[in-house]
């Protein structure tokens, strides 16, 4: 357990949402505008058509910058983010997944390389070679998605890996093809919506109405089928966590999804039909209801893995849950309700490691940071604020509040209470302390 | 508690799933290369800014070039900085992560001022015309200084870690806790300058790259890139030689215990960092025959420098009883598999892109590519699709079994 990060009224973990979703724009344009890209440029090839390639060269060129600077770096954001959020999940998949990270890191050289030498070779090499390159790039780039899918799904559902502690089949569990093919032609979509933002910047009109109106099909085929391997993907979730977007997920997020396919789908449709009609500004708005909606899936995504941080096996808090024989790791509710907390922690106050009388509230405080806070502010207002919470179960007396801890793990999406009778006591008194 | 058990009590219960001494080479060899594109990547940037300022032909024209240098460079700094990120975190995790979380907010700081710095760094480089003044510098000074400032953050991370005995008192005032995560908390001047000095002697190095590339392209003018050549060779020296100086100024900083000066790591690296510097002394005369081996030399010594500082971590946490040696294994044969693997197809691939991206800056016009490099093109195309296909068949088989 490592010292805590707390980030006023928003939480670490909030860090790590706003990070993964600002990353969610660049990072599926890269690996789908690429394939948008080669199709056309076969084209310009094959039937002779050379204005096509003005397109290509814009098209690449927000690839590059966007995707590639704003892109790489949120990645590695998500990575920190995660790290400063919740050291010992990170640690754990790390430890687990390390190779497949770093087969990831070999497709995303090839990636980057490709990107910079596609962009500035277009019209400096032969066709035959520029086009190899982009395939290159194209099939590297959707392989990050076949691995970084794994990793993602692990997280939420980790298959037989509780029992095997084998890297494949937590890698290859029971929401993997479902969730790959969903991006898969998902991202489809999404570079229909910014090659059409990128064709309103074409001089020329019959590029400007072919690439429209190329792009809105592979965006109509994209969301009709991802929205119905969607439903598969729903179908392969894991009772538990399938349950929870009913207790857990807001309305906002799952109306969010719905409309924000629905709009885009007519927004294709209205672009097959009048190519021409479709000037900047909508096209971006069109990019920022897309953005709604895989905003709204992913936050259901995080939400529903409650309580785990990595399914099955550590909770949110970085407590170790469920013992992984196969590797030789035992849960840590046990030794922790005999040792307590405040022993069992490295970075505790020598003067905290005890308690008495006169440090109660203090100690309370401490345990709720390392026990509560990675799903729980402790100012007044913000992220599932324990003053709030505090208040709206109307907690008065220490002794009733010692219960309800007793029964923490009975919601299905929180974690037990840890530590010994005099912790749980400490715990409780702060708790009521919140409440004035 | 005791510092040695706490440091045990903190790694990770899963173990690592191959040989820590393979961990460990790839972290070295990987920061090493992080390490020289970082080089790169600050002496380009600054040298742009400086030529712009400078101005007159010459310096105008390399301004330019050095400038999209460093788009490009800052980007492979960074593709080469997550590999020893991931590397590290596995052999050394209690301490990079005790040392991240007491600076957190630092640590996401970092993200925005890289963010920040790339993208004035596109400015300075795409948004330049002859109508911009001298005012406009100041997007590639700001992208300097926000760069030296991410070396400083990268420097205190990896300085705070080596010193498990003051984090208790880092994040703890009395009774209270600080969670903010708002203070860097350690730094050295000598081992951070020991970092920064040779960006100015790589980009000297740099520099006669340059010359020797473009020496056959018509276009480019004989007498400006004999100046270019010239200018590296006596930067990489005089930088060099300065680089020599700091070193010793950081070894006689070190705790006396750890008598490093006799350290075999620290004793290779020291002689190859001399060799270098007897090396880039004798290239003064003719930079652009030099310049090849000077880079591969300049690497060498790199990545000798990078094994000397993982030795002297390993002096560090020594002191309490810590070793990578001593991880729990949980051997892994496929993951392991899987990844040598691809490491080995990528390098056929990646080596096939830079040759592209080399044989086509080498002429001034368009560049065919000849029967041998078309099929080393589709060699390539058909490793990725193998591999797809044999992963992808590996996962049906898995989920066959445990699924159906
Ligand atoms: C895995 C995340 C997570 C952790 C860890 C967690 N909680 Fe919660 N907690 C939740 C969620 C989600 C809710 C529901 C929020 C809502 O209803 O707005 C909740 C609600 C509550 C409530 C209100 C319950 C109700 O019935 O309305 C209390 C009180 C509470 N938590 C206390 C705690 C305490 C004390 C701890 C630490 C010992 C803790 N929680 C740890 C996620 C967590
Ligand atoms: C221009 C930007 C950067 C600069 C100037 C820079 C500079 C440095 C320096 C000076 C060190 C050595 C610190 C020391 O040991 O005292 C270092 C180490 C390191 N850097 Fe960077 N860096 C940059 C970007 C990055 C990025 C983007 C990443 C991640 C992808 C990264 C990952 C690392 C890692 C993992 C280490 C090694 C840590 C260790 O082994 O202790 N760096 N960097």
């Amino acid at each position: 357990m490592y010292p805590i990060w707390e980030v006023p009224n928003l939480s670490a973990g909030i860090v790590l949402a706003l990070m993964a979703t600002f990353h969610i724009l660049p990072s599926h344009l890269s690996v789908s505008a690429i394939w948008f890209n080669v199709y056309v440029e076969t084209k310009a090839y094959r039937e002779n058509r050379p204005e096509l390639l003005e397109f290509i060269k814009k098209y690449s060129l927000l690839l590059l910058v966007f995707s590639y600077v704003l892109g790489s770096l949120s990645g590695i954001g998500i990575w920190y983010s995660a790290t400063v959020a919740n050291p010992r999940g990170i640690s754990g998949l790390i430890h687990n997944y390390v190779w497949g990270w770093a087969t990831e890191w070999v497709f995303f050289i090839i990636e980057v390389i490709g990107i910079f030498i596609y962009y500035y070779t277009l019209g400096k090499v032969d066709k035959k070679t520029h086009l190899k390159i982009g395939w290159i790039f194209a099939i590297g780039s959707w392989t990050t998605m076949v691995i970084i899918v794994g990793i993602l799904a692990f997280m939420l559902s980790s298959g037989k890996w509780p029992e095997t502690g084998n890297f494949f089949d937590g890698f290859f569990n029971q929401t993997y093809w479902s969730q790959l093919l969903m991006r898969t032609t998902l991202m489809f979509g999404i570079a229909a919506a910014y090659a059409i933002a990128v064709a309103t910047r074409i001089k020329n009109a019959d590029v400007r109405a072919f690439i429209t109106k190329t792009a809105s099909r592979w965006g109509i085929a994209g969301l009709i089928l991802g929205s119905i391997l969607f439903l598969w993907y729903l179908k392969t979730l894991p009772d538990a966590n399938r349950m929870l977007i009913t207790v857990l997920a807001p309305q906002g997020l799952k109306t969010g999804i719905i409309v924000s396919s629905g709009v885009l789908v007519l927004y294709f449709i209205y672009a097959n039909v009048k190519p021409l009609g479709i000037r900047l500004v909508p096209a971006i708005l069109a990019i920022a209801v897309l953005f709604g909606g895989i905003w709204s899936t992913e936050r259901i995504r995080e939400m529903i893995r409650k309580p785990y941080i990595i399914s099955q096996y550590m909770y949110s808090n970085q407590i170790i849950g469920k013992d992984v024989i196969a590797k030789g790791v035992s849960a840590e509710a046990k030794i922790i309700n005999e040792k307590g907390i405040l022993k069992f922690a490295p970075f505790v106050p020598d003067g905290l490691r005890e308690i008495n009388e006169g440090n109660q509230v203090q100690v309370g405080k401490m345990i709720a940071l390392i026990e509560c806070s990675s799903c729980h502010v402790f100012d007044e207002k913000g992220l599932r604020a324990m003053p709030q919470m505090v208040k709206r179960l109307g907690f008065k007396e220490a002794e009733a509040v010692e219960g309800f801890l007793d029964g923490l793990g009975g919601y299905p999406y929180m974690p037990p209470f840890v530590g010994t009778a005099a912790e749980r006591k400490a715990l409780a008194t702060y708790l009521v302390s919140l409440n004035k | 508690m005791e510092i040695g058990t706490m440091l045990k009590a903190l790694q990770d219960p899963m173990g690592i799933p191959f040989y820590p001494v393979v961990f460990q080479a790839l972290m070295v060899l990987t920061f090493a290369l992080h390490i020289m594109f970082v080089n790169f990547t600050l002496g380009t940037s600054f040298l742009s800014v400086y030529g712009y300022l400078k101005g007159g032909e010459n310096w105008t024209r390399l301004s330019r070039s050095l400038a999209r240098a460093t788009t490009v460079n800052i980007s492979v700094a960074m593709l080469l900085g997550v590999a020893p990120l991931l590397f590290v975190q596995v052999v050394y995790d209690p301490f990079w992560y005790a040392s991240n979380m007491l600076s957190a907010a630092w640590v996401i700081g970092f993200i925005f001022i890289m963010m920040l710095a790339y993208s004035l760094t596109y400015v300075f480089y795409l948004k330049r015309d002859h109508k911009t003044g001298g005012g406009f510098a100041i997007f590639g000074i700001i992208a300097f200084a926000l760069f030296l400032l991410s070396g400083i953050i990268m420097h205190a991370l990896g300085y705070q870690l080596l010193q498990p005995e003051k984090w208790l008192n880092w994040y703890t005032k009395g009774n209270f806790i600080d969670t903010s995560g708002t203070s860097l908390h350690a730094f050295q001047l000598p081992r951070f300058l020991h970092f920064i000095i040779p960006s100015f002697a790589m980009t000297g190095i740099f520099l006669m790259l340059y010359a020797w590339y473009f020496k056959n392209r018509a276009d480019f003018d004989k007498g400006y890139l004999e100046w270019v050549g010239k200018t590296g060779a006596k930067m990489a020296f005089i930088f060099t030689a300065i680089q020599a100086v700091v070193g010793f100024w950081w070894l006689f900083s070190l705790p006396a215990g750890f008598s490093f000066f006799t350290n075999p790591f620290f004793l290779i690296g020291a002689a190859l960092g001399i060799a270098l510097l007897v090396f880039l002394y004798n290239a003064q005369k003719d930079p652009v025959k030099y310049a090849v081996p000077g880079v591969l030399g300049a690497f060498l010594t790199i990545f000798g420098m990078s094994y000397a500082r993982e030795a002297l971590r390993m002096k560090y946490l020594g002191r309490f009883d810590y070793s990578i040696f001593n991880y729990k294994l949980n051997i892994d044969w496929g993951s392991t598999a899987l990844f040598l693997a691809t490491f080995v197809m990528g390098l056929a691939i990646i080596g096939y892109l830079l040759s592209v991206a080399y044989k086509s800056g080498r002429v001034a016009g368009e560049y065919v590519s000849t029967p041998s490099m078309n099929k080393w093109g589709k060699i390539s195309i058909a490793l990725l699709l193998i591999w797809i296909v044999v992963v992808a068949g590996l996962g049906i088989v898995i989920s066959v079994r445990n699924y159906l």
